[in-house]
């Protein structure tokens, strides 16, 4: 899984206190409100941003942040240190959006094969003109919009394998497909989103035209 | 100079067009049966509530900024309506003003930190909760009014028949033409005035432990009333017929007792405070 | 392999690393930008991980949750907690000794009612500890700074006034226990302040 990221370069939430995570873990486990903080705080940006990529939806995201906090403080007696605290919350925050959103019917990641696309995900041999093609960088805002548009179950294992960096092996026992479903989903996903980023880019090139 | 004073212009234009721009109105409308409940939730900025002509609940919202949402809700007969603060979001970007339309049978719960929180005639419950800003309910009649600030100002106009509960801090509390079987007013700080005459043969308690208390009433009033202050003065307009038997010693000055206009069909007015003034007034002809 | 087998292809070998699909890429220019901008979308999306901040009503509502079910316990120095019966208050924590304190002058007034007269007169009221009084308030003003900031002022000048028209009334109890309005005053009093807490944590939910 990919490691953490913000940590280095977010502020620190609480001056007064030097908590190292192993200290919170323990005295969360004693029910020190402060400790709790001190965890939220840490995991906050990555559980939310988990839960807000997954649905799209910022009160469905916060609600669903909240459930996975609340949930890893329940259980929180009983982590001993056998695996990384952030993998164990991960895991938890993965299994609760993935609960919600097949309680919602929403696909959390299409049964289809890889052999049974359908005509829009068919492999296309125009690849779009020259001005089209995406250069350089790609602006973390506008791949955010288009991870948005992505049907949900492109946008669970998008989010699962690329920004969140669980392997193929590992959606596929959490998501219950198969590890081909996965791999064919994720491609599927990439290719959408460079369909969705092209447009874009095709949009505000005309604007800038037309202006 | 004048370019000066057109730059100054296209400044102004400028930031009340960003201003403008920033904002966005939204319009929410919901089918509602007889009695229906409707709640809104409101950190920072007003609420108003009118009556609809019809049983549809109808929600402008005037959203500050992008920084907040609008969450809204119907389950049956209950329309909920959240102002939800995203990242970022302070008094002012968090900002939303609402003007609600519901229907004139409709329960009504409001709730803002900071902005005013007003609703009128209506005949349906009336639950409002403020901080800081000024909280008016008028016209509304045969209904429970319910109101809670902690230091905004509270203005009850024509309440008919009600049964009204006001808790306020430090909050003004003005009541004109309010009547009903229990009005009662119970203050840490603020000022208590009543104009009206003690009507429906109801119980009138007003109390504030260091605001004081104005009741202005006419000389036709039937009304068995008692006021006191432990530490501060107290004054009557308005001669009274002793009472025989008092739960307290009638200390000149500090308190009085008794009773004014028919025994028979008087409503029980209760003045109480600790440090604060009491003041019985007689409501002049003009008045 | 034609630039369609290539692209399926590129489902279960991601980078392109293949022989077949290297020799197609040499051959194929749309082909090379494709897996180019794929690669970018695959690096950008790097960037998106938490790269969001949730709105302060997220921690408020778990806090409260976590109140409401007892999993936050006051730590003292030295380790020792308070008795677990407090925690089963919950969210309404700092509510209990306003809550106490109103029970406890709801109960003196009943007792009043009841009690022969000379038992009336020889029972005192006694008051909760001023240190465990302190204490919740300086929690209730903590919540309010560290939720509702710009509301600190009005916060703090209502709880002196409330905390004052409970010393006065108070007072007037002790110097005539027989005196119901002044049982009445001082449970207004207690109300009054009941409710600044009820409002204190309506405030810290923003």
């Amino acid at each position: 899984m990919r490691p953490e990221k913000g940590d280095l370069t977010e502020p620190r939430q609480h001056q007064s206190t030097d908590l190292s995570e192993a200290e919170a873990i323990e005295r969360a486990k004693l029910g020190d409100a402060e400790a709790f903080q001190v965890l939220y705080d840490k995991h906050k940006r990555r559980v939310y941003s988990l839960c807000l990529r997954m649905t799209a939806n910022t009160a469905e995201a916060e609600d669903l942040a909240q459930e996975a906090f609340l949930q890893l403080y329940r259980k929180i007696a009983t982590f001993r240190g056998e695996s990384a605290f952030s993998t164990w919350l991960h895991r938890l925050s993965v299994n609760v959006v993935l609960m919600h959103l097949r309680k919602k019917s929403l696909p959390v990641v299409s049964l289809e094969e890889t052999t049974q696309g359908t005509e829009e995900d068919s492999p296309k041999k125009d690849f779009g003109a020259d001005d089209l093609a995406l250069a350089g960088s790609i602006d973390r805002l506008q791949l955010q919009r288009a991870v948005d548009s992505l049907p949900p179950g492109y946008r669970t294992i998008f989010v699962l394998h690329d920004i969140e960096g669980y392997e193929h092996n590992e959606i596929a026992k959490i998501a219950g497909c198969s590890i081909g479903n996965s791999k064919s989903q994720l491609h599927k996903a990439r290719m959408k989103l460079r369909d969705l980023l092209k447009m874009n880019r095709a949009e505000k090139a005309g604007k800038s035209r037309a202006g | 100079m004048v370019n000066k004073r057109a730059a100054k212009l296209v400044a102004i234009g400028v930031i009340v067009a960003g201003t403008l721009m920033a904002e966005s109105r939204k319009e929410y409308h919901f089918a509602v049966g007889p009695r229906a409940g409707v709640s809104v939730m409101n950190p920072y900025g007003s609420i108003s509530v009118k009556p609809s002509l019809n049983n549809t609940v109808v929600v402008n919202a005037i959203l500050h900024s992008d920084k907040v949402e609008v969450d809204n809700n119907q389950n049956g007969n209950r329309v909920d309506i959240q102002s939800h603060l995203l990242a970022g979001a302070d008094p002012e970007s968090g900002r939303v003003d609402y003007e609600v339309l519901v229907p004139a049978d409709a329960s009504i719960t409001l709730h803002s930190s900071t902005g005013s929180l007003r609703a009128e005639k209506l005949n349906g419950d009336v639950n409002l909760e403020g901080a800081g800003g000024a909280v008016s309910v008028r016209d509304v009649s045969n209904a429970h009014v319910h109101v809670k600030t902690m230091n905004g100002s509270v203005n009850l106009d024509n309440i008919q028949n009600g049964h009204v509960e006001v808790d306020s801090l430090s909050g003004d509390v003005t009541m004109k033409g309010v009547n009903g079987p229990l009005v009662q007013v119970v203050s840490t700080s603020g000022r208590i005035n009543y104009i009206g005459d003690f009507g429906s043969s109801g119980e009138y308690r007003l109390t504030s432990h260091s605001g004081d208390i104005e009741a202005t009433i006419p000389d036709w009033t039937s009304a068995d009333v008692s006021a006191r202050s432990v530490r501060g003065e107290v004054h009557d307009d308005i001669p009274l017929q002793p009472k025989n038997h008092i739960s307290f010693t009638i200390d000149k000055g500090r308190a009085f007792a008794g009773t004014m206009g028919k025994v028979a069909v008087s409503s029980t007015v209760v003045l109480r405070t600790f440090s604060g003034k009491i003041h019985l007034r007689k409501r002049s002809e003009k008045q | 392999m034609n630039c369609v087998e290539l692209q399926e292809s590129l489902a279960e070998v991601e980078d392109a690393s293949s022989g077949e699909q290297r020799a197609h890429l040499r051959a194929c220019p749309a082909c090379t930008a494709l897996v180019r901008e794929l690669d970018l979308i695959i690096a950008a999306a790097g960037e998106l991980q938490a790269a969001e901040e949730p709105s302060p009503r997220v921690w408020n509502s778990i806090e409260v949750a976590l109140r409401q079910e007892g999993l936050i316990r006051r730590s003292q120095a030295g380790g020792t907690f308070i008795p677990s019966f407090i925690t089963r208050w919950g969210a309404a924590r700092w509510l209990v000794p306003a809550a106490a304190m109103l029970l406890l002058a709801l109960g003196i007034y009943v007792r009043r009612e009841s009690q022969p007269r000379q038992l009336a007169q020889e029972a005192t009221v006694t008051v909760p500890s001023a240190s465990a009084s302190d204490l919740d308030d300086s929690d209730l003003m903590q919540e309010v700074a560290a939720n509702a900031p710009a509301m600190k002022t009005q916060y703090e000048d209502n709880l002196r006034q409330v905390n004052e028209s409970i010393r006065d009334a108070q007072g007037v109890v002790d110097e005539s226990p027989n005196d119901e309005e002044a049982r009445r005053s001082l449970m207004d009093a207690y109300q009054q302040k009941s409710m600044l807490f009820e409002m204190a944590m309506d405030r810290s939910l923003p």
